[in-house]
């Protein structure tokens, strides 16, 4: 038992999961104290509340004299799959680029540039003329390369110009915001249809452009999930295989870990920067293409104001998954289970969804300070510190 | 007789442990007040582990620490200030873009309504460098200050801080001749002055100038303690290695035959000052023959290495391979074309610290059919290689082939590198200060390996500032002075006296290499 406590990997994945529950329990904490306080709600809905932040997947609704009911929820398992799609493959953009040592904030920009791509070519192809699942594969290829190309631009500065991908990554974010918004201006995609809302783009269903759903929307009925879970699924597969077993990986991390040694062992460290960046935006353009061919969401194009939100949640995905490719596929649908749970809070109780947004910020706070739980963990027991090494490995040391 | 007070600090009997290796198996190490007393041993001895213990960063097994006679635990550093221990690191913990003054008082601040008190510190500062011969400008940035400065400032933090036990970690590991000259006056000031110095370090004349004492381990054990007037560097270095070392390098007369190496004309900008750092340098190195350039650092032998390497590209002339012009090749097709290189900065160039000592043997190799299968590495093979290398080169390490670079002893990630670049097997070594902060067991191997290498036929490019290293390994001598050429010695018949004045700019001959223009 001890030794399992000492291996690297154990204690990495029991300090996100204290992260967790210190997060789950401020949130806790928040909803007991604006219940106490509150009359209406009291505490009885406090317990509402915070049941529903523990367990709030397993909520079917109330019953008839109003109590809470729990137990398997196909709709909101479903929902947390589909909606944990996005988080993935931005988490996996952000993971991707942090270990080759660049830190990619501009997932929201790649993230855009994909969903215009994605959104004309889906519905500017006639499905009357184009086969739907054609017009479908190439709107998901148009996105993983808008996001690309939109995600090497940053790459581009940082390789040639040595301009910090930070500044860059926010720069070309509200660059996207703005050349989006005014494309789809010139567009005539605007939804008319549905009188009331102004500033939407037709759902791709408008053009009988959707991901396929593989059965899955039988197995949890009432749900939008489809198959974008198994193909983001495949992609943080992709992704981990890409970083640990292939030259190319280790050409990348190679150079985000010290960028000189790389170049002396006749590796291109310039275009390996713009590598790494382009495939950073790719999987944010797939967040985003995969999002929007689902066939139901609306695009709201008018973005130069805002940017997507999609694209920010990843870095508190691939910091909560250590940027771990296969780590980040359960933090993604972690963090869409909270927005679920966020949902369900706003539907069955007075308190509002932004309740789970403190809970993800207490837990990516807290995954900063994961070495010193990850020390918490390990050294528990014994006064004398251990050496920071990984037990793990083989030890054998020739005499 | 450990009772005596003589002693200001007595390590005894000390272990340390850790996973798969003893560190330090019951050291002791004895202190006395106003010496310097030397801690001698190779790389991965257990000096570092035995300062780490002194400072409270590990705790032993077994065995006591005291001081002034009194048993004491030391359970952090702050235990350690506070028992006026202090310590110069190798790797400066200095704050780059702060001043001499602030870096000084960093953490020891006098302040009053929380607000910094600067002008008694500056004084203090000051007399203490009066005192002590540390002379430094106390208002500079550290980033635009010399490594010596630098080490300087190190001394004077420890001074500023009353501390009693001055505590020097491979000090001369990154100074020039001249400043080590001067390290050593000061250490001496300092012990006159009766502070107690513990110097660690593996260079033996270093160890014969300056210390009182010397206490030797080898692989985690105590060996002994001498007094340096009653040793000699063979006794020292046989107590240190545990056999006989030879310390002049063996190797018979040097058979050059066809040219490997041909600069022409070769100049490379510089990029500190607008002159050239390299100007119209010429030169060939043949198969089977050592090539010294010699010369005071900073004289252009770092950027010709980077120009030839192709770390950074050449303003004028030629370089050819086996009659092959490689003056604008990449990297990987210098490398493919027969060059192999031991770089400088084994931290900036030679290592991935956060890679393991197995993907580091392969850093250049990855991509060859022998590690990789349709773009996946094959990682049986790297680790077969790479326990392949660690095995002939004596490479230790934590845990063999998984271990981080970074955690590695510097001799041995240095030997980590020269094991990657011998075995390479191509014809062209270029090898710059090969041996720097290694100690005399891992010197003799790499020259070893450098003069076997010369004799299977390699054509080797030295560059080195250690006189001794080129007097005792080049077949011929080239000094490099300002940027150019500016003699060719021959090491047989030649003294150090006379390669001084090249390499100080006082003479030059128009030598065939040099005449060229």
């Amino acid at each position: 038992m001890k030794g399992f406590l000492k291996k690297s990997g154990t204690t990495s994945v029991l300090a996100t999961l204290i992260s967790i529950l210190i997060g789950l329990v401020a949130g806790s904490v928040l909803i007991l104290i604006v219940g106490i306080f509150d009359n209406k709600i009291g505490l009885s809905g406090a317990w509402d509340g915070i049941r529903l932040v523990f367990i709030g997947l397993f909520n079917t609704g109330r019953d008839a004299s109003g109590v809470m009911t729990f137990g398997f929820n196909p709709a909101n398992f479903g929902n947390m799959l589909f909606r944990a799609i996005p988080l993935i493959l931005t988490g996996l953009s952000v993971a991707l680029a942090y270990k080759t040592g660049l830190f990619n904030i501009g997932a929201a920009g790649q993230y855009l540039a994909g969903i215009a791509a994605t959104l004309f070519v889906a519905l500017e192809i006639p499905t009357t003329v184009v086969p739907a699942w054609i017009v479908w594969t190439l709107a998901l290829l148009a996105g993983i390369l808008a996001g690309a190309l939109w995600g090497a631009i940053p790459g581009l500065l940082k390789a040639y110009l040595n301009i910090n991908e930070v500044l860059a990554c926010i720069m070309t974010n509200w660059i996207a915001a703005n050349i989006v918004t005014w494309l789809f201006d010139l567009s005539n995609l605007k939804n008319v249809t549905e009188g009331t809302k102004t500033a939407y783009i037709y759902k791709t269903s408008f053009n009988g452009v959707e991901t396929a759903k593989l059965g899955l929307d039988k197995v949890f009925a009432g749900s939008q999930v489809n198959a974008g879970i198994l193909i983001a699924i495949l992609f943080a597969i992709g992704v981990y295989i890409l970083m640990t077993r292939t030259t190319f990986g280790f050409e990348l991390k190679a150079c985000g870990s010290n960028r000189h040694a790389a170049r002396y062992a006749g590796i291109r460290d310039k275009q390996s920067i713009v590598f790494s960046m382009g495939l950073a935006g790719a999987l944010a353009g797939a967040a985003a293409s995969l999002y929007y061919l689902s066939g139901n969401p609306e695009f709201f194009w008018s973005t130069y104001q805002s940017l997507p939100a999609a694209g920010f949640n990843g870095i508190a995905v691939a910091l909560l998954g250590a940027c771990n490719p296969i780590a980040v596929i359960f933090t993604g649908i972690f963090m869409s289970m909270l927005q679920v749970i966020g949902s369900q809070i706003t539907f069955l109780t007075p308190f509002n969804e932004y309740i789970t947004d403190v809970i993800i910020a207490v837990i990516v706070y807290l995954s900063a300070f994961s070495l010193v739980i990850r020390m918490w963990i390990s050294g528990r027991g014994k006064k004398k510190p251990v050496k920071p090494a990984k037990a793990d490995a083989k030890k054998e040391v020739k005499a | 007789m450990e009772q005596s007070p003589e002693y200001v600090i007595e390590m005894l009997h000390i272990t340390k442990e850790f996973p798969g290796i003893k560190a330090n198996d019951d050291i002791t190490l004895q202190l006395k007040k106003g010496e310097i007393h030397a801690l001698l041993g190779e790389n991965g001895a257990g000096k570092s582990t035995l300062m780490s213990v002194l400072f409270g960063m590990y705790q032993p097994e077994e065995g006591v620490i005291k001081k002034d006679g009194k048993v004491v635990t030391i359970n952090n550093p702050n235990d350690a200030t506070a028992l006026h221990i202090g310590m110069v690191h190798q790797h400066f913990k200095l704050v780059d873009v702060f001043t001499v003054l602030d870096n000084i008082i960093l953490g020891a601040e006098e302040t009053k309504l929380g607000f910094i008190q600067k002008k008694n510190a500056r004084k203090k500062v000051q007399e203490l460098s009066d005192r002590y011969g540390l002379h430094v400008n106390l208002d500079a940035k550290i980033e635009d200050i010399t490594v010596g400065m630098q080490q300087r400032v190190e001394i004077l933090k420890m001074l500023y801080r009353d501390n009693e036990i001055l505590i020097f970690d491979e000090p001369t590991a990154v100074l020039t001749p001249q400043e080590i000259e001067e390290l050593m006056q000061i250490m001496k000031g300092l012990a006159k002055e009766g502070k107690s110095l513990l110097f660690i370090s593996h260079k033996l004349n270093e160890i014969m100038e300056v210390s009182d004492r010397v206490t030797v381990l080898r692989k985690g054990k105590y060996i002994g303690t001498v007094e340096t007037k009653d040793t000699t560097k063979e006794e020292l270095s046989r107590m240190m290695v545990g056999r006989p070392v030879q310390l002049v390098v063996e190797k018979d007369e040097a058979k050059p035959t066809e040219p490997i190496l041909e600069v022409e004309h070769f100049t490379v900008p510089s990029k500190i000052h607008k002159n050239n750092a390299v100007k119209d340098v010429s030169l060939t190195v043949r198969a089977g023959e050592i090539v010294c350039i010699a010369g005071i650092d900073g004289n252009g032998q770092t950027e010709f290495v980077y120009g030839l390497t192709g770390l950074e590209r050449p303003s004028a002339g030629k370089v050819k391979l086996l009659g092959k012009d490689i003056t604008h090749a990449t990297i990987r097709e210098r490398s493919l074309d027969g060059m192999s290189h031991i770089p400088e900065d084994r931290h900036k160039h030679g290592l991935v610290l956060d890679f393991t000592l197995e993907q580091n043997m392969v850093l250049q190799r990855y991509y060859e059919p022998k590690f990789q299968k349709g773009g996946f590495i094959k990682f049986g093979a790297v680790r077969e290689y790479a326990e392949g290398l660690i095995e002939k080169f004596d490479v230790r390490s934590g845990q063999g082939p998984v271990t981080v670079a970074r955690s590695m002893s510097g001799g041995n990630q240095q030997k980590a590198i020269i094991a990657r670049e011998v075995d390479r097997d191509l014809p062209l070594i270029i090898a710059v200060q090969p041996t720097r902060g290694l100690d005399v067991g891992a010197i003799e191997f790499v020259h070893s390996q450098l003069v076997a290498a010369r004799d299977a036929g390699k054509a080797i490019l030295l560059v080195s500032l250690e006189l001794e290293e080129v007097m005792s390994l080049s077949d011929r001598i080239l000094v490099m002075y300002e940027g150019e050429i500016v003699g060719e010695l021959d090491p047989k018949t030649t003294t150090v006296e006379e390669l001084g004045l090249y390499m100080a700019g006082a003479k030059r001959n128009n030598g065939q290499e040099a005449s060229a223009s």
